[in-house]
C-alpha cells in the first residue's frame, strides 16, 4: 500500500471515531438534556462566538499541546511512560522558584532563565523512570505513575512550608512579579503568549523527530530495538533521552501554564494536564502536527463544554464520555487492521 | 508531641480501628487488581471502577433507603464497566493500560456528570436520609475490654475485606478455575493448547476485579463517609495497584501490602491533625509510592542477576 | 501391525504463496516409532499442524483409525486420543507440575462441585508416574524443575489426557546425553503399554537407534519411508539433503590475499547460558568466500552475533585488521567497514515500519555528507535512496514505500544495499537468500561475488548447503559449536561429505581443521 493511502486510510480512520466520539456525546445530551438542540449549540457554536471564547480556546490549547509534545516523544520511543503530570510539577516548581527567588533581574535574563530552570527540572526528573527503565529493566508505566505522586506530594509539602506565600490560606508561591509574565497577544481577549511558546515547540519537536539524526534514532529505538541495537545505536542512552525530552516539554507546559494563566505555582495546579497530553498524543499518534490539531480541538471541546454548562442544562462534564470515546476508539487497533484489510481487498479486487 | 499522640492512639487501640477503615479500600481494590494481574491483564482503571460505584451506591443506597441494595447497585455498574474493558481490550484491541486509563478518565468526570444531573449538586453529594454499610457490635465480646475494641465496632465492609482474602485464596488455588486462570495469565499458548477459552477467562477476571473495586468503592462513600465528593478515592486505586505489584501475586502477601500501606495512610491523617509534626505527612504519603518504585527495582535488578549467574 | 494414521497427498500453500507441503505421504503402523525426519523448513512442523487442526490442508486427506477425520483445533485431536510433546514446552511456569498434567481436566470433588479435588489428582497422576517410570516431583514449581523433568511433564500430560498416539516433536533438542537416554527408556515403556509414536528429528545416531520405521521429508516432500534395520545413517543423509534446486554461480578462481579476520579459541554462549561456540578458529583472507555449513541451531547465530559485536564472547580473540574486536561495541565494529546481513531480516535486519529511505540510512545518518548543518540533508538521502534502489534493483514505486510492504527479495536487497554501500572490507552474510526469490538469489550471489573480486573478505553462513558450495572458496561446517571440518571447495568435494560432518557421522583431527 502506498504510503500516501495509509495516511488517508489513518487520518479518515481517525475522523471516523471523532464522529463516533461525537455522536455518543450527543446521545448522552439527547438522553439526559430537557433542551438538547440549545445544550449542542452550546457545546459547538458559542466557543466560536465570541473573540473571547476564541482566547480561551488557544489557552486552554497552550499546555495540551505541550504534554502531547511531551507523550508523543517517549511513545515515539516505544516508552509508554504516564509521568508527564509528575515532570510537570517538578520542573515548574522549580522554574517558578526561579520566577520568584531571584528578583531584580532584567525580565530578558530572568524569562529565559525560569524557562530554562524548568527544562532542566523535567528532564532531570523525567530522567528517573527513563534510567530505571534502560538500566534496571524497571516497568516505566508503573514508575511514572508513582513518581506522579511524588511529585505532587513533594511540590505540595513545599508551598504548604518552606516556600508558601505571606498570608492567605491558599497553598501557592509568592506572586511572580508581572514584568516576566506572559503577555496578552490578542487584544480584547485573554490569549497570551503561550501559543506561540507552543507553536514553536511544534516545529522544533517536529524537526527534532524527523529531521535529525537524534530524532532517526530515538523513532527508530521505538519502531525496532533490535535493528537499533544492531546499527549500533546506543539503546538505552536513547530510551533515557527521549524520557528527559519528554520530561522537559512537560515542565514547559507547567510552566507556561503559570506564567500565563495561574501568576504562581499553586499547589494541584495541574490538575491533570500531564494525563491529557496522554490522550493528544493518541489522538496525534504522536505526530506533532496532529498535537497542533488534537491540542486545539480537545481545547475546543473543553470550551465548548464550559459554554454548555452556562448556556444549558447540561454540566460540562458530558465532554468527558467524548474524551473517553475518543481515546478508546482511535487506539483500537482492530478497526484499524480491518479498515486495511478491507482496503487491500478492495485494491485486489480492482487489480483482477 | 506527635510521637505522644500516635502512642496514645496506638495504646487505646484506635490507631486499629483506624488503620482497619484505612486499608479496607485499599485490600478489597487490591484483590481485584491481583485477579486480573494474574489473568495477565494490568488493570490501572480500579481508581475509575471504585469512583463509579461510589457514587451509584450511595445514590441508590440513599434513595432506596437500603444500603444493600446500595452497594449491589454499585458493584453492578462496576462490574458492567469492567465487562466494557474487556470488550475494548479483548475485541476491539485497544491497549488494556490504554483501556483502564480511559477508564479512570470517565469515573472521574461521569461521576461529577451524573451527581449534577441527577442530584443538582457539584463537588459534592451529602444525602439527608442516608443508609450507612452497618457497623458490627459482637455481643459479650465488645464489653470485653481489649478485646471488645479490636474485634467489635468494625463496618460490615471491614470483615468483608478480610473474607475477601480467604475468598481469593480458595478461587485462585482451590478451584479448577483459578489453575485456569493461572495458567491463561503466565502461558497462554499452554492453555490454549488445552482447550481452555482463554478470551472467557480473561473477561471474568476483569469482572472480579470489578466485583472488588466495586466494594472497595461502595465503602468509601457508603461506609467512611455518608457522602460523595468528586474524586473522593484519591489515588486510592493507585495504592493499590502498588499492592499488586508488591503483593508476589498472592492474596496474603495483598492483605500485608495493603497493611503497611494502610499504616502509611492511617498515620498521614494522624499527622495531618497534629500542628508542627516533625514529619510532614506529605513524606508519610509518598511512602508507599517510594516503596513501590524501589521494590520494583529491587525485583528487576535480581531478575537480571539470576539470569546473570545462569550464563 | 494395524495402519493407526494415513495422511494421503497433504499440500499445504500458504496464502504468501509459500508451499510448505508438496506431497506428503505419512503411514503409521500402532504400536510402532515412527521417525519423521528432514532439514529445516521440509515440512514437519507444518504437517504436524495439519495433522492437529492447527492448520487445514490445500488438498489431502487424513485417516485415523480407518475413519476419515477433519479436525478443527488441538481440542478435536486431543480427544481422539492424539498426543503433541512441542519442542518449546506449553507448561505454565508457577503451576506445579501436577496441576500442569492435569490443566484443562483438573478432578473435581464431584460432579457438580466446583472445588479442585487435589488428593484424587495427585493419586490419578502418582498412578501414571508409576506406570511409565517417568519419575517427577508433583509438588515443585515447574519453573523450578530441570528442562529434562519438563519434558516428562509434557508427556505424562498427554498420557493423562488419554493420548494414544503421541508425536514428540524434536524431543532431544533441548536434552543432555543422560536425560536423552532416559527420554528413550520412557519412550519404551510407552511402546510396551500401547502406544505409538511420532518422533520428529533431524538427529539421525537417535533416529537409528530407537525408531521402527522412517520417512524422509525434503523440500515439503515425502522422499521415501524406510524400514529402519534396513538402512543407515548414510542413505538416509543423503535422502535428506539431497537438492533439487541447484545454485549455479559463474565466478573464477579465488586469488587470497591479507588475512582480514582471525578467529582464535572463540566461546560464547547462547541465551539460554549454555556453551553455544566452543573454541572456534579460522582466518578469512581478503578476496576469498569462506563459506559456513551446518545443521541450523549448531553456533552459526551465536558465531554472527559473537564477531560483530552483538553477543559478548566469553573467550578467544576477534581480530580484524589486526585490531581486537572482542571487546568492540557494533557502532564501533560498523564503522570499521564491516558489512553484516542479519539472518532475521525482518526483526534485526530491517525497520519494516519505517520507509527505504530510513533503512539505507542506518550507516550514513551521521554522516556529514548527508546532513545540512543540524539537519539531515533530504534531498541528498533521497537522491542516495534512488540510487542504490537502481543499482541494487530494487522494486518499489518509490523510496518513500514502508519496508514491510516490500517482497522478501526485495526488502533482502534493500540489506544488502545498504550493507555493501560503505564499501566492507568484511562482509558476513548469514542465510542471505533465504526465502528470496531465484532471481533475486543470483543477483544477490553475483553481488557477493564482485565483492569478492574487489579484495573484500566474504563469510557466508547457509542452512542451504547447495548455497554454500555455489559461493565459496572453502568451507568451514559446524557442528555443536564446533568447527567439525574446514574443507577445500574443490569441484571433488560433494554434499553427502559435507553432510556427513554436518550430521556429525564424521569429524576432521584437529590438526586438519586449521
Amino acid at each position: 500500500m502506498k504510503p500516501s493511502k495509509m495516511l488517508v486510510l489513518e487520518v479518515s480512520g481517525i475522523l471516523m471515531a471523532v464522529v463516533t466520539a461525537l455522536l455518543c456525546g450527543f446521545v448522552v445530551i439527547f438522553l439526559t438534556s430537557s433542551e438538547p438542540f440549545t445544550a449542542i449549540s452550546a457545546l459547538f457554536l458559542d466557543p466560536l462566538s465570541s473573540w473571547f471564547n476564541v482566547g480561551t480556546i488557544l489557552n486552554k490549547a497552550v499546555p495540551l499541546i505541550l504534554t502531547g509534545l511531551a507523550v508523543s516523544v517517549v511513545l515515539q520511543t516505544g516508552v509508554f511512560s504516564m509521568g508527564a503530570e509528575g515532570q510537570l510539577y517538578m520542573g515548574s516548581f522549580l522554574g517558578a522558584l526561579t520566577a520568584v527567588y531571584l528578583p531584580g533581574l532584567s525580565p530578558w535574563i530572568h524569562l529565559p532563565l525560569v524557562l530554562l530552570a524548568a527544562l532542566i527540572g523535567g528532564a532531570i526528573f523525567g530522567a528517573i523512570p527513563g534510567i530505571l527503565k534502560a538500566y534496571m529493566n524497571a516497568n516505566e508505566i508503573v514508575t511514572t505513575l508513582m513518581l506522579n505522586f511524588v511529585a505532587i506530594l513533594l511540590t505540595s509539602y513545599f508551598v504548604n512550608n518552606q516556600f508558601k506565600a505571606q498570608g492567605g490560606g491558599y497553598a501557592k508561591m509568592e506572586n511572580i512579579n508581572k514584568d516576566i509574565l506572559l503577555a496578552k497577544i490578542i487584544p480584547g481577549t485573554s490569549a497570551h503568549a503561550g501559543i506561540l511558546i507552543a507553536l514553536a515547540a511544534v516545529v522544533i519537536v517536529y524537526l527534532l523527530l524527523y529531521k535529525t539524526s537524534l530524532g532517526y534514532e530515538l523513532r527508530l529505538v521505538g519502531k525496532n530495538g533490535h535493528f537499533a541495537r544492531y546499527g549500533g545505536i546506543a539503546t538505552r542512552r536513547i530510551i533515557v533521552i527521549s524520557v528527559m525530552i519528554s520530561g522537559a516539554l512537560a515542565a514547559l507546559a507547567g510552566i507556561v501554564e503559570i506564567l500565563g494563566i495561574q501568576g504562581t505555582f499553586k499547589q494541584n495546579f495541574s490538575a491533570g494536564l500531564g494525563f491529557d497530553g496522554i490522550i493528544i498524543a493518541l489522538l496525534a499518534r504522536n505526530h506533532p502536527v496532529g498535537v497542533l490539531i488534537a491540542g486545539l480541538f480537545y481545547a475546543y471541546i473543553q470550551v465548548g463544554a464550559q459554554t454548555m454548562q452556562y448556556g444549558s442544562d447540561m454540566p460540562r462534564e458530558v465532554a468527558v464520555i467524548i474524551q473517553v470515546m475518543l481515546v478508546l476508539l482511535v487506539t483500537a487497533q482492530a478497526i484499524f487492521t480491518f479498515l486495511k484489510q478491507r482496503c487491500a481487498k478492495n485494491e485486489q479486487k480492482a487489480v483482477k | 508531641m506527635v510521637w505522644q499522640t500516635i502512642w496514645s492512639q496506638i495504646i487505646d487501640l484506635s490507631l486499629i480501628a483506624v488503620l482497619l477503615r484505612v486499608m479496607t479500600p485499599i485490600l478489597l481494590a487490591a484483590l481485584g487488581g491481583l485477579i486480573s494481574d494474574i489473568g495477565g491483564a494490568i488493570n490501572i482503571g480500579l481508581e475509575g471502577l471504585m469512583l463509579m460505584s461510589a457514587f451509584t451506591s450511595i445514590a441508590v443506597g440513599s434513595t432506596t433507603g437500603n444500603w444493600a441494595l446500595g452497594v449491589l447497585a454499585g458493584v453492578g455498574v462496576s462490574v458492567l464497566i469492567s465487562y466494557g474493558m474487556g470488550f475494548f481490550s479483548l475485541k476491539m484491541k485497544v491497549d488494556i493500560i490504554i483501556t483502564g486509563f480511559a477508564v479512570n478518565i470517565f469515573g472521574s468526570g461521569f461521576t461529577i456528570f451524573l451527581m449534577s444531573k441527577i442530584f443538582g449538586v457539584t463537588g459534592n453529594y451529602s444525602p439527608s436520609k442516608a443508609a450507612p454499610i452497618p457497623t458490627v457490635h459482637i455481643p459479650f465480646i465488645e464489653d470485653v475490654p481489649l478485646l471488645g475494641k479490636l474485634l467489635s465496632g468494625h463496618n460490615l465492609m471491614v470483615w468483608i475485606a478480610i473474607l475477601s482474602v480467604v475468598f481469593c485464596m480458595v478461587l485462585i488455588y482451590r478451584t479448577p478455575y483459578g489453575v485456569h486462570l493461572r495458567s491463561v495469565g503466565e502461558a497462554p499458548q499452554a492453555a490454549q493448547s488445552l482447550g481452555i477459552p482463554v478470551t472467557r477467562i480473561q473477561y471474568s477476571a476483569l469482572a472480579w476485579s470489578g466485583v472488588f473495586a466495586g466494594l472497595a468503592g461502595a465503602f468509601m462513600s457508603n461506609g467512611l463517609t455518608n457522602m460523595f465528593v468528586k474524586d473522593m478515592t484519591g489515588g486510592a486505586g493507585f495504592l493499590a495497584l502498588a499492592v499488586v505489584l508488591l503483593g508476589n501475586r498472592n492474596p496474603i502477601g495483598i492483605l500485608f501490602g495493603s497493611l503497611i500501606f494502610g499504616l502509611a495512610s492511617a498515620l498521614a491523617t494522624i499527622v495531618q491533625t497534629v500542628p508542627d509534626a516533625p514529619i510532614p505527612s506529605q513524606f508519610i504519603q509518598m511512602v508507599p509510592y517510594v516503596v513501590t518504585i524501589a521494590a520494583l527495582v529491587f525485583f528487576a535488578v535480581r531478575q537480571k542477576r539470576k539470569l546473570a549467574t545462569i550464563t | 501391525m494395524p495402519i493407526l494414521l494415513e495422511m494421503k497427498d497433504i499440500h499445504k500453500v500458504y496464502p504468501n504463496g509459500t508451499a510448505a507441503n508438496r506431497g506428503v505421504h505419512l503411514t503409521v503402523h500402532e504400536g510402532e516409532i515412527h521417525a519423521l525426519v528432514g532439514e529445516n523448513g521440509a515440512g514437519k512442523s507444518t504437517l504436524m499442524k495439519i495433522l492437529f487442526g492447527l492448520e487445514s490442508p490445500t488438498s489431502g486427506t487424513i485417516e485415523y483409525k480407518g475413519q476419515p477425520i477433519n479436525f478443527h483445533g488441538p481440542r478435536d485431536a486431543i480427544q481422539q486420543g492424539m498426543g503433541m510433546v512441542h519442542q518449546h514446552f506449553m507448561l505454565s511456569p508457577s503451576l506445579t507440575v501436577s496441576e500442569n498434567i492435569v490443566l484443562g481436566n483438573e478432578p473435581k470433588r464431584g460432579p457438580f462441585s466446583i472445588f479442585r479435588d487435589r488428593a484424587r489428582e495427585y493419586r490419578e497422576v502418582e498412578q501414571l508416574v508409576a506406570t511409565y517410570g517417568l519419575q517427577v516431583n508433583l509438588q515443585a514449581k515447574v519453573e523450578t524443575i530441570p528442562v529434562g523433568q519438563k519434558q516428562r511433564v509434557e508427556i505424562l500430560k498427554v498420557l493423562y489426557q488419554g493420548a494414544k498416539l503421541i508425536i514428540l516433536d524434536e524431543p532431544t533438542a533441548v536434552l543432555t546425553p543422560q536425560e536423552t537416554d532416559e527420554l528413550f527408556d520412557s519412550i519404551q515403556a510407552l511402546i510396551t503399554e500401547g502406544h505409538t509414536i511420532i518422533f520428529i528429528t533431524h538427529k539421525l545416531r537417535e533416529v537409528m537407534r530407537i525408531s521402527n520405521r522412517i520417512t524422509v521429508l525434503r523440500a515439503g516432500k515425502s522422499i521415501a519411508t524406510l524400514q529402519t534395520k534396513d538402512t543407515n545413517q548414510e542413505e538416509i543423509s543423503r535422502l535428506m539433503v539431497g537438492r533439487e534446486v541447484l545454485f549455479r554461480v559463474n565466478k573464477v578462481p579465488a586469488e587470497p590475499k591479507d588475512v582480514v579476520l582471525a578467529v582464535r579459541n572463540l566461546e560464547a554462549l547462547d541465551d539460554k547460558g549454555t556453551k553455544a561456540l566452543n573454541g572456534i578458529s579460522f582466518d578469512i583472507r581478503s578476496g576469498e568466500v569462506l563459506g559456513i555449513a551446518g545443521v541450523e541451531g549448531n553456533g552459526q547465530t551465536e558465531l554472527v552475533e559473537a564477531i560483530t559485536g552483538l553477543r559478548k564472547a566469553t573467550a578467544g580473540h576477534i581480530r580484524y585488521q589486526g585490531k581486537e574486536l572482542l571487546e568492540a561495541s557494533v557502532a564501533e565494529i560498523r564503522k570499521m567497514k564491516v558489512g553484516i546481513i542479519p539472518e532475521d531480516r525482518q526483526t534485526s535486519g530491517a525497520s519494516l515500519t519505517s520507509t527505504i529511505a530510513e533503512n539505507l540510512m542506518l550507516d550514513h545518518y551521521r554522516n556529514p555528507e548527508f546532513k545540512r548543518g543540524i539537519f539531515l540533508n533530504k534531498k541528498k538521502i533521497k537522491q542516495f535512496t534512488q540510487i542504490m534502489m537502481q543499482t541494487y534493483d530494487v522494486r518499489a514505486q518509490n523510496e518513500e514505500i514502508m519496508a514491510g510492504a516490500l517482497s522478501g527479495g526485495n526488502l533482502q536487497k534493500v540489506v544488502v544495499a545498504r550493507e555493501l554501500s560503505k564499501n566492507p572490507k568484511l562482509l558476513i552474510a548469514s542465510q542471505p537468500t533465504r526465502g528470496v526469490d531465484i532471481g533475486a538469489i543470483e543477483f544477490l550471489h553475483r553481488e557477493f561475488i564482485k565483492r569478492r573480486d574487489g579484495g573484500a573478505a566474504v563469510m557466508v553462513v547457509s542452512a542451504e548447503l547447495s548455497e554454500v558450495m555455489a559461493l565459496s572458496d572453502r568451507i568451514a561446517v559446524l557442528y555443536n559449536g564446533e568447527i567439525v571440518a574446514l574443507l577445500d571447495n574443490t569441484p571433488d568435494l560433494t554434499e553427502q561429505e559435507i553432510g556427513y560432518y554436518m550430521l556429525g557421522i564424521k569429524k576432521q583431527e584437529q590438526e586438519e581443521v586449521r
